[in-house]
């Protein structure tokens, strides 16, 4: 049993799941933002297709959209190696669940702010620029935080589409040695380990918040 | 592409007895995980300190674990330690072991906001012990956690696809063969696609009629 | 009992104001004006549309018939040199706003900026005055309000009444033409009424502009140049603190002040 290969074998698919998953976040935010903002706008046909997308999307298993994905897309043309094919599926999968955390701040938002605003001379964008944003993100923050947690279990779904995540070097060192309780084992308590982390950073923003401003 | 969705409707049966399989396994875990939970909730909410802190700690961790590293744990790690289960099985039992932790904390959580009135009510009547949990408190978490309870068995769901890694002919593995054999992955996948929204939305009906129903009854 | 001002061109002139909410009629044909350190005070009962004028007077509501007018500039109608009229832009509209100062009954103040970020946060991002300038007149301003030791603190540590002298400070310091108050001490508990009250009555004494929606009639009788009364969205009776109070001319009033007074 050769610990430190196992150990780095290990540590190298838990930087690709880090690395994937926060890349996968980062796109998901700001594409949920966008889908959040244009269905807060009431843009007319496009406000309700994004909420069909969304109601759809949120419906699908991770494994299924990275089939749709990694196998899917060739066939019209599209054709993506596995590990950008990852961070599409997870930024996709992220995306409508930030849209939904950011459209309930936005929904919320206390009417008199803006009502201040407006009377203040700001006009709708620096109102949203200044006022809006700054609250929504940070009101935002464990709901996102939270998300992070739930991509983080969710992504051994792209071991699926062969993309040497942590979960992936587990199974690998089991079916090359027949020994899967140390690469299991190790695995779980580094994925425990990152959750409980973020688990903690969740709990500690929400309450220096509420600490320094409030509830906004 | 539209011959491609005619190729795919051809193996409907595939399909069929996969999303058929999806229900059953979602369904019969789901209730499992359920009436397991509803003991462990018990054991998180016990006044013994010790015993509340192993379960709850218990939970946290399972709550913590991605499900197909469960479900790989219980796949991969028990024939090691001589314990040889069929594929079905194992995936059911990943399903209700993960599920039953997040039930629990979800009927945890409810119970936790369960006004005290309810349970003072219940003793100035002459419930107590089993009978008052069971009578009174349990009917009242379960409404009030009701549409939490249905996220997670959309969630159940969603995890059942990972089945589909270990063999288990679900939806998403008869997809597979299907887009696998004919070579239209894309119509395939989009189909299964429709067919879990069709489940999901199922499920989040039911929770919002039996929520009304609820409402109609009195509670809040 | 108010000192007598020098009557000038009217600050603020309202002509036959009118707003509909759905079926509702909420102001129907209201008109006033409030020339330049004038104080006008709005009585009225709940419902009467007080509210409704206060921010169709700065186009926070268009007004569906009627004209404002800032100095004898027309609100939310743009008047090109053709003599064509047109609904002004929003940034039109927000340009305009900077020349009101609107203090709300439930304060509005921006939680995520400190006392001071919110007084400064107008002036130099929409106003785009020197930054000196600003903190300098914001530091003068919280003397004034006798709020500087709260100058870093979050809104969510201060008492109501702290609030919304903030929040009249705020307004105040975009250099407003006329300040409007929609009922700023309606939300106060009974012993913070005082300190914003004392507030207001010195910007009256000072000569500020202001059209102010309230409950309190004390302020009214004192403060005021003049008493408006408003039911059901129609101007009951305009006169003077001395004559509304003391003998007022309509029997709707008398059975108000009865109630109230």
């Amino acid at each position: 049993m050769v610990w430190t290969s196992l150990l780095t074998e290990l540590a190298k698919g838990t930087l690709t799941t880090i690395t994937v998953s926060m890349a996968g976040l980062a796109v998901g935010m700001l594409s949920g933002l966008l889908l959040a903002l244009v269905r807060a706008g009431a843009v007319p046909v496009a406000s309700q297709a994004i909420a069909v997308y969304v109601s759809i999307t949120r419906a699908t298993p991770m494994v299924t959209l990275a089939l749709l994905i990694f196998f899917g897309l060739p066939a019209l043309g599209l054709a993506l190696s596995p590990l950008v094919a990852a961070i599409l599926i997870i930024s996709i999968n992220t995306s409508v669940f930030q849209a939904e955390i950011w459209r309930a701040s936005l929904l919320d938002f206390p009417r008199g702010q803006l009502d201040a605003a407006r009377a203040s001379g700001m006009t709708r964008v620096r109102t949203f620029q200044r006022i809006v944003f700054p609250q929504v993100w940070r009101a935002s923050l464990p709901a996102l935080v939270n998300e992070m947690t739930l991509v983080i279990k969710g992504s051994p779904a792209i071991a699926v589409i062969g993309v040497v995540d942590l979960t992936r070097v587990a199974v690998r060192w089991t079916t090359q040695t027949y020994q899967p309780i140390p690469p299991f084992l190790t695995a779980t308590v580094i994925y425990v380990a990152v959750v409980m982390c973020l688990i903690w950073v969740q709990r500690y923003t929400e309450r220096r918040i509420v600490e320094k401003y409030g509830i906004l | 592409m539209i011959e491609n969705f005619g190729i795919v409707l051809g193996e409907w049966r595939l399909l069929a007895t996969g999303l058929f399989n999806t229900v059953w396994i979602c369904a019969l875990s789901g209730v499992l995980s359920l009436i397991l939970a509803v003991f462990v909730s018990l054991l998180l909410v016990s006044s013994r300190h010790g015993v509340r802190r192993v379960a709850q700690g218990a939970v946290d961790v399972m709550r913590a674990i991605p499900f197909l590293m469960l479900l790989f744990i219980v796949y991969y790690c028990l024939p090691a330690v001589n314990v040889r289960l069929s594929s079905w099985t194992c995936g059911l039992s990943a399903l209700v072991v993960y599920n039953t932790a997040y039930f629990a904390e979800i009927l945890r959580g409810a119970w936790a906001h369960l006004p005290r009135e309810q349970t003072e009510t219940g003793h100035a009547y002459g419930y107590a012990g089993l009978r008052l949990y069971h009578r009174i408190i349990l009917p009242q978490i379960f409404i009030a956690s009701g549409p939490v309870l249905g996220n997670q068995m959309i969630t159940l769901v969603k995890n059942s696809a990972f089945l589909m890694v270990i063999t288990i002919p679900d939806l998403t593995f008869m997809a597979n063969q299907v887009q696998a054999i004919y070579f239209v992955p894309f119509e395939t996948m989009l189909i299964a696609v429709g067919l879990y929204w069709v489940v999901c939305s199922t499920i989040e009906g039911t929770v919002r009629r039996l929520d009304r129903i609820a409402a109609v009854r009195g509670h809040e | 009992m108010s000192e007598a001002r020098t009557p000038g061109d009217p600050v603020i002139e309202v002509r036959s104001l009118s707003k509909r909410f759905g079926t509702l009629q909420v102001l129907r044909g209201v008109s006033l004006a409030v020339s330049a350190g004038q104080t006008l005070c709005v009585l009225g009962p709940s419902g009467s549309g007080k509210s409704t004028l206060l921010r169709c007077i700065n186009f926070l509501e268009r007004p569906d018939e009627g004209s404002v007018y800032l100095r004898g500039e027309r609100v939310g109608v743009h008047r090109a040199g053709s003599g064509r009229e047109r609904a002004m832009t929003d940034r039109e509209l927000a340009r305009m706003r900077t020349r009101f100062g609107m203090v709300f009954q439930q304060f509005n103040l921006w939680p995520h900026l400190t006392v001071l970020g919110n007084l400064i946060e107008s002036p130099i991002h929409v106003q785009r005055r020197s930054w000196g300038e600003v903190m300098a007149e914001a530091e003068a301003l919280l003397d004034k309000i006798g709020l500087r030791e709260k100058r870093d603190a979050y809104p969510s540590r201060l008492s109501g009444g702290q609030k919304q002298r903030v929040a009249i400070a705020r307004a105040l310091a975009m250099k407003p033409e006329v300040l409007l108050f929609d009922e700023p001490t309606s939300s106060l508990d009974p012993e913070l009424v005082g300190e914003v009250l004392a507030v207001m009555r010195a910007l009256a004494r000072e000569g500020q502009t202001m059209i102010v929606v309230t409950h309190e009639m004390g302020f009214a009788r004192e403060a005021a140049d003049e008493v408006m009364f408003l039911d059901e969205g129609t101007v009951v009776e305009t006169a003077a603190p001395d004559r509304f109070f003391g003998s007022p001319a309509t029997a709707r009033v008398r059975q108000f002040l009865q109630r109230y007074a």
